[in-house]
């Protein structure tokens, strides 16, 4: 099994990499190393999300609420910015975080102590968080001009000809490499979404998994927020509209079991980069942007397919002649 | 055989109850250390129950709890585990996706100075334990690729390190060959000398008398009868468990020989099983022996229509018989009781009475509207005739015993017309 995945995630790879050469031959401009950087770029928040949705999904749940999220700690911080545009970016960052933290937590608590299903939290709040964005901005967006310069700069910032928003996305990969792989709480949450009633027995705390992993979505959620904000430099009610199915795609091209306790880091995100390399490159082969949607699709039916098929094959042969 | 004196647990009038049934009774259980002690009775009778309550699952409505002399409230899993009683459980407590030296560290892993698992040591340490065990199971092997016996070898190991003193094992041979059996025997009787008191639920008494040292049989919830093994014999025990003389339970019946109703002939399914022949008479129980894996679960699953088969004939009632799916197989009067109840066999969700009529919809209905009235009085009679313990019809399937589970099962099938079960 451990073979398998470690080929899944190989597979996932040189599919990738098939990809780029293809639409490569296709339109040479794509495959220059400013514009692969660009693709990169872009799909940095896709990363972020994916990987922090991965761990909502491993203990069986799912976070629906992750877009509304990001867009209310962004317009949040943004409406602040407007205010007071002599603060550090860093406080603004961390605000993001702490405002996106809290938001996951009350879906965390609904979830473990009120005991309302994920499905439905997640769906309410998904709303009510995207309500709130009216509530406080009067339905108004905030244009790049009414952003201070020093919150918009940090975002432009480039080191090894790499973006400050990829840069951002290795950091997270590492910490949820470790986190996943190499402490207590990354492999209880494998365990208990592995086999929820044996997790009980040797004494792991549902409820407090269950809050702390919508509190690590929320907080990435919030970090997205300052920088989808800072690098599209406009907040609105309708930024990020639809985001969250697109991260959950993500996850499940990544190898990510909707059964719960299956999937890694690196599969993830993969899958991310997968999804962000075909939304980037079907408009420079110049596809139409249905066929775009439905390409999409496509690809996440057949990595579903694909998953289910691999494991069926795992049956147990009783006789081997 | 030289039992310590010292008593490690002791329980004092235990009662639990369960909505309308009483599960325990004023239930006395001593433990002493390097004892292994043999917990027997019927089905129902309590055992499971036992269980769970020194394993923190169920809190007791009555009695107490001391370990080491000391009272002890053992509030929930994690205080079972603290206190050093460890179970290895009927149902699965294992991680099927993740490796053996993880399941074995689970909720315990190894810690380096700066708080990140150390994988070194604890593969390390899995292979010293796997080999004190004589076992020959890989770190890295998944749950899911391992026998049912490499799985109890894992649970003792977790057992092991999590220090536990007591360590429970819920029908551990239920499902393993005479090899492994004794394979498991030595591990348990290695598991004595190492000052670890045991607690062994079996339905087997010849090893019963074989392993334990001392024994307690429940019956309804109570305490029958407790004592060295030493004392005993198979009979007695018997005669305890079930409350009646040998002889009553399983009356010798003269037997007439019947016409032959199901006839399987040159069964054959690729990398399943091949040359499958028996016969089966009216009224007549046939027994399938086999190892899990075998292929007796595969054989029967084909011929009630789950699986296909590739090669064959079946002849049932002197016709040829044609099974497509299963609910062909109904239809000709043949139930498969699965040993998976709990997943094929019942909603456990649905109440009992639900449970029992799933089945038969279609007759107690009249222009495709349940006739409820009819329901009832469908489930009751079985439910008589059956003997199934329920409190009351709208109880979950769930919440029954493992025996009344399959009651109720065995009650779904019967009146499909029953003339052949599995």
């Amino acid at each position: 099994m451990k073979n398998f995945i470690k080929n899944r995630d190989f597979i996932l790879f040189s599919i990738i990499i098939f990809g780029v050469i293809v639409v490569g031959f296709a339109n040479p401009y794509f495959v220059k190393p400013s514009s692969l950087s660009d693709v990169l770029t872009d799909t940095s928040i896709l990363i972020i999300l994916a990987l922090s949705q991965m761990i909502v999904i491993l203990i069986r749940a799912i976070d629906l609420s992750v877009a509304s999220n990001l867009a209310l700690s962004g317009m949040l911080i943004s409406l602040l910015s407007t205010v007071y545009p002599e603060l550090p970016v860093v406080f603004f960052i961390l605000l993001s975080c702490v405002i996106g933290t809290f938001l996951g937590v009350l879906n965390g608590v609904s979830i473990a102590i009120l005991k309302v299903p994920f499905i439905v939290t997640t769906l309410g709040t998904l709303s009510i968080y995207r309500g709130l964005i009216y509530f406080v901005s009067d339905g108004k967006q905030v244009y790049s001009h009414e952003f201070s310069e020093n919150f918009l700069a940090l975002i432009h910032y480039k080191f090894l000809s790499l973006s400050f928003l990829f840069w951002v996305a290795i950091l997270v990969f590492i910490v949820m490499y470790i986190l996943l792989n190499h402490t207590r709480f990354g492999r209880n949450l494998y365990s208990l979404g592995g086999n929820p009633d044996a997790a009980k027995y040797i004494g792991i705390n549902e409820n407090k998994y269950i809050i702390l992993a919508y509190a690590i979505s929320g907080f990435f959620a919030g970090l997205c927020g300052y920088l989808w904000v800072a690098r599209y430099s406009v907040a609105s009610t309708q930024i990020a509209i639809g985001f969250e199915l697109t991260v959950i795609s993500a996850c499940v091209v990544g190898g990510i079991s909707v059964m719960g306790g299956v999937g890694t880091v690196v599969g993830c995100t993969l899958g991310a980069l997968l999804i962000g390399l075909i939304r980037n490159a079907l408009p420079a082969v110049d596809i139409s942007q249905f066929w775009q949607l439905a390409i999409s699709g496509a690809i996440i039916l057949i990595a579903i397919i694909i998953n289910t098929k691999t494991e069926q094959r795992k049956d147990k042969t009783i006789m081997v002649e | 055989m030289v039992v310590c004196l010292y008593m490690k647990l002791e329980l004092k009038k235990i009662s639990k109850f369960f909505p309308g049934i009483k599960a325990l009774q004023n239930v006395d259980f001593n433990l002493k250390q390097n004892s292994i002690h043999a917990l027997l009775g019927e089905n129902g009778a309590g055992k499971s129950t036992l269980v769970k309550i020194l394993c923190g699952v169920y809190q007791p409505d009555e009695g107490s709890i001391y370990l080491d002399k000391q009272k002890h409230i053992i509030s929930d899993p994690t205080s079972s585990l603290q206190l050093g009683i460890s179970a290895i459980h009927q149902e699965s407590v294992m991680f099927d996706e993740l490796t053996v030296m993880e399941n074995i560290f689970i909720g315990n892993h190894i810690v380096k100075k700066n708080k990140l698992v150390d994988w070194y040591a604890m593969e390390k340490k899995t292979k010293e334990l796997l080999s004190n065990l004589e076992a020959d199971i890989k770190p890295d092997e998944k749950i899911k690729d391992l026998s049912i016996a490499q799985r109890h070898i894992v649970q003792i190991s977790r057992s092991l390190v999590h220090d536990a003193d007591i360590v429970i094992m819920d029908e551990p041979t239920a499902s393993l060959s005479q090899k492994e059996i004794e394979e498991l025997y030595s591990i348990i009787r290695n598991l004595k000398k190492q000052n670890k008191s045991i607690i062994f639920i079996s339905h087997k008494l010849d090893e019963v008398l074989e392993i334990c040292d001392e024994f307690t049989v429940l019956r309804d919830g109570e305490v029958i009868n407790t004592d060295l093994i030493s004392n005993t014999n198979k009979d007695q025990l018997i005669t305890n468990m079930a409350g009646r003389e040998i002889s009553q339970i399983f009356p010798k019946k003269h037997v007439i020989i019947e016409q032959e109703i199901l006839k399987v002939k040159n069964l054959y399914k690729k990398t399943q099983f091949k040359n499958i022949n028996f016969n089966l008479r009216k009224k007549e129980i046939l027994g399938f022996y086999g190892l899990v894996g075998s292929g007796r679960t595969e054989v029967m699953k084909t011929i009630f229509g789950i699986n296909k088969f590739d090669e064959g004939e079946l002849t049932f009632k002197n016709s040829k018989l044609k099974i497509k799916t299963p609910k062909d197989a109904i239809k000709n009067g043949i139930v498969y009781l699965s040993e998976e109840r709990q997943n094929l066999g019942m909603t456990g969700l649905m109440s009992v009475k639900d449970n029992i009529n799933m089945a038969i919809m279609d007759k107690n209905s009249k222009y495709l509207i349940l006739d409820k009235l009819k329901d009832l009085q469908n489930a009751s009679e079985l439910q008589e005739k059956l003997n199934i313990k329920v409190s009351y019809w709208s109880q979950l399937a769930q919440s029954l015993s493992g025996g009344n589970q399959q009651k109720t099962v065995i009650a779904n099938g019967y009146q499909q017309n029953l003339k052949l079960l599995f």
